[in-house]
């Protein structure tokens, strides 16, 4: 449905009549917005040098519509409701009637001389309009999602899959244990009594160790320790 | 040491932007898409595109903004505004048969729009042209053979013009420039020719109208003639209509006192008389000739005539071949106002007649109807007054000969746009809000009573008092059985995930303070309330001024008192209405007013711009006590002061060193910003209203002054924005800037300043020699994106959470709340922000800000025209209600920190039960575990 350049640069050749300076700003389709009739009628486009500012609504053949151009210095502005559009600097010079018009990227927070890509330029008296094209930047995502409960997104979280590999640890160990033939559990456990990790103060064994029922009935396994010894001696006066 | 590495960390979790989540945009917001009051010659319905199966209403408004409306649900398509919103002139609008362009014309500039998407097909410019006067699309056979039909144009000015335009591109075709020194009044065209009527007025002070014809083709001069009518022509109001665009075009016009009708066939010369007969001897009001519009359809038109008390019409019949006009019948007299409207079938014309009691439908061949449809309830909801209706469009379907359906657009006088369909009413549009001078808050009068309650009991002695509580708790055991009664329905409701209260129809405050009310006054005479906490329903609406259409009522002052009512002052009259009601409480008697002291006895001194400087008065002093002029060549465009209620959390910042920086807290300081238009600078200073002294300067080179330079003060913070002018040389960079700056009462953390020593402070002597007291100073200037037309501070209860700046954006019809944050002046320059800044939540400055789509307030809607936003602080500390008004009317509640004091609707309350449920049989199924370990623990040997 769209109209290639070229026909369009045609049509509005056919628009002009008088020798003043017209500039014609294309949206193109692109990546971001592969269809730019989807725009919404109240996009428009501003030219702002000094004084009021030149303000054109979106045409049916997605472009902006300059007329009459006077000399200066130019930004472009490009407003839309769903997206976001690069800022342009347009500036026409000389003498009236032959003036040059120069199209380039601009930075904003920049200094003006920093021009960007040329974008495209042209002279009056040819009876054509400039056409230059302006780019989409990104689109305008308006919303904030609720971070809500997500399943795959919790199993996802690297404290999930640690706890969740400890958990393993904790109740796989003994069952493998279990499971040796008696020849290698002796030599694995005469590894383990060897190994200074498998004291009982190392707090890596205690917190493997760790009595999960009696944490949560308020007691430490140190404490629970510290009971029975004292319960054993107890037995021992009776 | 772990707490400075911890902070920065805990800071980067919190999100800069705060946008409005996706389930609750259209929920806690609300947005009237306005057009402004539709005016009877550029409304009407019109198929978008030929073979469309609906239709769409398109008009122009007062407010100069063109739309086109759907009639099934009131629902804006498009809309284009055509003009600034504070430069509204006269437009026109006209559409051919059949085309998918409508054609407007507004100042010298003609623009085709597509009807169906609303975009741009042509524009031209007229330069040196005078206004348009008239504009008509040229419906012609001839034309038949290309698809876009012509457009003619009159153009006003010392030598008007009349110009055909090419329908597809606009380019002119031909044009007739009249040199005759005539007034031009309109263009017709019929399927016979073009006729450019103009106004001569005669040595005796009439009117005479004469009638050139033009070729179609060329636009030369044919024929020219001039009717005789000067004796009964005192003025172009008199000439009731001036047929286009059909079979034959009719020229109408009466005397001063409506005592004759004439009527001119264009073309012709002979003028047909009929005197108006009155029975009642009442004065007829007003005069309205209602004729189709297409050119295929049959020559009839009607007249209405509206007389204080009743209204009828008569329908005449044009006979073509003998150039004659007839009465062929009358509708009868009702009482009461009215209104019709033509629509038209093929050849054939039918005309509806709206009355408050039903829509009537009649054939304009004769007299016998073709539809009834009695009203039901007729209501326009929040209206106090009756008011009239102005006019009407309607379109009606016909089967077998009866009117099967009738759909009829009605503007009345309140500015309400109300279409019935059938009987009923399908939507209502009030159009009047578009014209918002004045809007204040107001809060409801429960939320006041609770504590005008708690007022008299901290008044009492205690027992007194201990009875009055003991009486109110009681006396609320009435409210239990309800309360009950509607516990299980809350219960459910609460767990389905329906977490949205339905505003009750009466008007109660709600528990978190998001229901006030918004008194607003609009420019065709009204005073309204808008219910803010139930998507901006009119709860009351009641004409002060009776406004003539066109004509705007300068704004009134507003002041809503606690107490319950509005107190609205306008030229010498002052007036008192029941906020909830709008019912007029007389002068003589006044509610109980008690007179309140503002905080700080600040009201003692006034301040207002007079002859260009800045005055300060004493009480009611003639002679002011200080004059605040600019410099030389600088005119003051705008003040603005701190708000009268702006409360502050904390009287300093804490740095990321823990050591504390004052800040200055003047409750009376005003920003004043001044422009110098030769020079193309601006200036803003900053005043203590006091003793008026300046006690901050700042000037901006190479700004366009001609852009609007919009400001805002609170707090200890000031900013404002201007336009860089890219024809100056003297900036380096372009676009637009926002400058922010804080006032501090020492650049040294933990200190004072001079205000330490003393336990008292003076604005006028603030230091012993007689020195001003000057803040310390931060600022900063950002670039920003667009242009920034309005800017607004939220507001909140006690002001704790931080706040956002709420900036206008007229280039994206948009509404953004920059959080303060974001524009803080102590963000480092140069250099990455120590761990101690960004403990503080500053980072690097950059000067260029970036306003983040999350920021924006009105998300996918677009407000136009938005002129003044007001704030108001809810019950809840974290939320702050947000109401703008320009054309649109938009309203939202904004949570700057986050709702920090409330579940918002991602709280899960079905997990968060089931989890205590889970946790529960877990404790069941663990407990006999334990106890079991404990047992053994007890009683086996380890």
């Amino acid at each position: 449905m769209r109209l290639p350049i070229a026909t369009a640069a045609a049509f509005l050749a056919f628009l002009s009549s008088s020798s003043a300076i017209q500039l014609s700003v294309l949206i193109n389709p692109s990546a971001l917005l592969p269809n730019p009739s989807v725009l919404p009628a109240s996009t428009h486009a501003s030219l702002h040098s000094s004084g009021p500012e030149i303000d054109v609504p979106l045409t049916r053949q997605n472009t902006f519509e300059f007329d009459n151009l006077t000399a200066g210095s130019y930004l472009l502005t490009v407003y839309s409701r769903d997206f976001i559009f690069e800022p342009l600097r347009v500036d026409v010079a000389g003498e009236p009637g032959k003036e040059t018009v120069g199209v380039w990227q601009t930075f904003r927070g920049n200094e003006w001389d920093n021009k960007g890509e040329k974008r495209g330029e042209g002279r009056a008296g040819t009876g054509a309009p400039i056409v230059t094209e302006v780019r989409v930047v990104a689109p305008k995502e308006f919303y904030q999602e609720r971070g809500g409960f997500n399943l795959l997104g919790f199993l996802k979280s690297p404290m999930i899959l640690m706890a969740l590999f400890s958990m393993a640890m904790i109740f796989g160990m003994p069952y493998l244990m279990e499971n040796m033939d008696p020849e290698t559990k002796a030599e694995f456990e005469e590894m383990q009594k060897a190994s200074p990790l498998a004291s009982a103060n190392n707090p890596a064994a205690q917190l493997q160790n760790f009595d999960l029922a009696s944490w949560m009935a308020g007691k430490t396994s140190g404490a629970d320790k510290q009971q029975s010894s004292s319960s054993s001696r107890r037995k021992a006066s009776n | 040491m772990l707490l400075s590495f911890l902070l920065p960390v805990v800071a980067l979790f919190i999100p800069l932007s705060l946008a409005v989540f996706a389930d609750d945009a259209y929920h806690v917001d609300f947005h009237n898409a306005l057009l402004g009051i539709p005016s009877s010659r550029t409304t009407f319905f019109h198929q978008p595109f030929q073979g469309s199966k609906a239709s769409l209403i398109y008009t122009i408004g007062d407010k100069s903004v063109l739309g086109a409306v759907n009639p099934k649900d009131g629902a804006i398509v498009w809309r284009q505004p055509l003009a600034e919103p504070s430069n509204v002139t006269d437009a026109f609008l006209s559409v051919g048969q059949g085309q998918d362009t409508v054609v407007s014309g507004i100042r010298n500039s003609v623009a085709a729009w597509g009807a169906g998407d609303g975009k741009l097909v042509w524009r031209k410019s007229f330069e040196g042209a005078g206004p348009i006067k008239d504009l008509e699309v040229l419906e012609l056979a001839e034309s038949d053979t290309e698809k876009e039909k012509d457009s003619l144009v009159v153009f006003g000015g010392a030598t008007p013009v009349v110009r055909r335009l090419n329908g597809k591109t606009g380019a002119v075709v031909w044009e007739h420039e009249d040199n005759s020194g005539d007034e031009p009044f309109q263009i017709a065209a019929s399927s016979t020719g073009i006729f450019y009527i103009t106004l001569h007025t005669s040595m005796l002070g009439g009117l005479k109208i004469r009638i050139t014809s033009l070729d179609v083709l060329k636009g030369t001069k044919l024929d020219q003639y001039t009717l005789n009518s000067d004796s009964e022509l005192p003025s172009a109001q008199s000439i009731l209509f001036v047929g286009a665009n059909s079979a034959s075009p009719v020229l109408c016009w009466t005397d001063k006192h409506h005592k004759v009708l004439k009527v001119n066939i264009i073309g012709t010369r002979p003028v047909s008389s009929f005197n108006l007969d009155n029975a009642n001897g009442e004065d007829i009001e007003k005069i309205i000739v209602h004729a189709p519009r297409q050119i295929n359809s049959v020559p009839h038109f009607l007249v209405h005539y509206q007389t204080p008390l009743s209204h009828w019409a008569e329908v005449y019949h044009v006979d073509l071949k003998t150039s004659s006009v007839a009465k062929a019948y009358s509708l009868p007299k009702l009482v009461g106002n009215g209104a019709f409207s033509t629509s038209t079938s093929g050849v054939n014309v039918y005309f509806t007649r709206f009355t408050r009691e039903e829509l009537l439908v009649v054939s304009s061949v004769s007299h016998g109807v073709l539809g009834r449809f009695a009203i039901k309830d007729f209501t326009i909801p929040g209206l106090l007054d009756d008011p009239r209706p102005v006019h009407a469009i309607s379109e009606v379907v016909l089967r077998s000969g009866a009117a099967h359906a009738v759909r009829c657009a009605v503007l009345f006088s309140s500015g309400d746009w109300v279409l019935l369909r059938n009987s009923e009413i399908s939507w209502t549009r009030p159009e009047s809000l578009s014209g918002i001078t004045t809007a204040v808050w107001a809060e409801l009068p429960d939320t006041q009573d609770l504590a005008y309650q708690l007022d008299i009991e901290g008044h009492q002695n205690v027992l007194t008092a201990y009875v009055h509580r003991v009486r109110r708790h009681i006396k609320d055991f009435e409210h239990l059985p309800t309360w009950i009664q509607n516990l299980p329905a809350r219960i459910t409701r609460n767990f389905l995930g329906d977490n949205e209260k339905r505003p009750s129809a009466e008007l109660q405050r709600d528990s978190f303070g998001f229901r006030k009310l918004v008194i607003i006054a609009t420019d065709n005479g009204r005073i309204a309330a808008l219910d803010v906490g139930s998507s901006g329903r009119t709860v009351w609406s009641v004409e002060i001024v009776g406004q003539e259409l066109g004509s705007r009522w300068a704004a009134p002052q507003l002041e809503a008192d606690p107490q319950g009512f509005v107190t609205v002052r306008y030229g010498v009259r002052h007036l008192l209405l029941n906020t909830t009601t709008g019912v007029f409480l007389s002068e003589s008697d006044p509610p109980p007013v008690e007179i309140k002291q503002a905080p700080g006895n600040s009201a003692a001194i006034t301040y207002e711009l007079i002859e260009g400087e800045v005055r300060g008065f004493f009480g009611g002093d003639a002679t002011p006590i200080w004059k605040f002029l600019p410099a030389i060549g600088e005119h003051i465009i705008n003040i603005v002061s701190r708000p009268v209620d702006d409360p502050v959390a904390s009287i300093g910042k804490v740095l990321g060193d823990r050591s504390v920086l004052y800040k200055y807290l003047n409750p009376n300081i005003a920003l004043v910003t001044a422009i110098n238009q030769g020079a193309r600078s601006t200036s803003v200073y900053i005043l203590d209203t006091i003793s008026g002294n300046v006690i901050f300067s700042n000037t901006h080179e190479g700004i366009d002054t001609s852009q609007d330079i919009a400001a805002a003060i609170s707090e200890n913070w000031f900013t404002y924005s201007y336009t860089i002018d890219t024809a100056s040389h003297i900036p380096s960079s372009r676009g637009f800037a926002l400058v922010v700056g804080e006032l501090y009462e020492s650049s040294l953390p933990n200190d004072r300043g001079p205000l330490s020593t003393g336990s008292n402070a003076s604005s006028i002597e603030p230091l012993p020699a007689g020195d001003a007291l000057k803040p310390h100073v931060l600022t900063q200037t950002y670039h920003i994106p667009e242009r920034i037309s309005h800017m607004a501070v939220t507001h909140t209860r006690q002001g704790i959470t931080s706040r956002q700046l709420l900036a206008t954006l007229p280039g994206s019809n948009s509404i953004v709340g920059i959080p303060k944050q974001v524009i803080d002046p102590r963000r480092p320059v140069g250099r990455d922000a120590t761990a101690q800044e960004s403990s503080e939540g500053l980072t690097k400055y950059l000067p260029y800000i970036d306003f983040d789509p999350k920021w924006y307030l009105n998300h996918k809607r677009e407000l136009l025209g938005i002129e003044n936003v007001i704030t108001s602080p809810s019950l809840l500390e974290s939320t702050s209600l947000v109401f703008a008004y320009g054309i649109d009317v938009f309203g939202t509640r904004v949570s700057p920190s986050f709702s920090f004091d409330i579940l918002g609707k991602g709280f899960n309350k079905i997990q968060m039960v089931s989890t205590v449920a889970a946790l529960a049989i877990g404790v069941l199924f663990v407990a006999p575990l334990v106890k079991r370990k404990q047992i053994n623990a007890q009683w086996q040997i380890s």
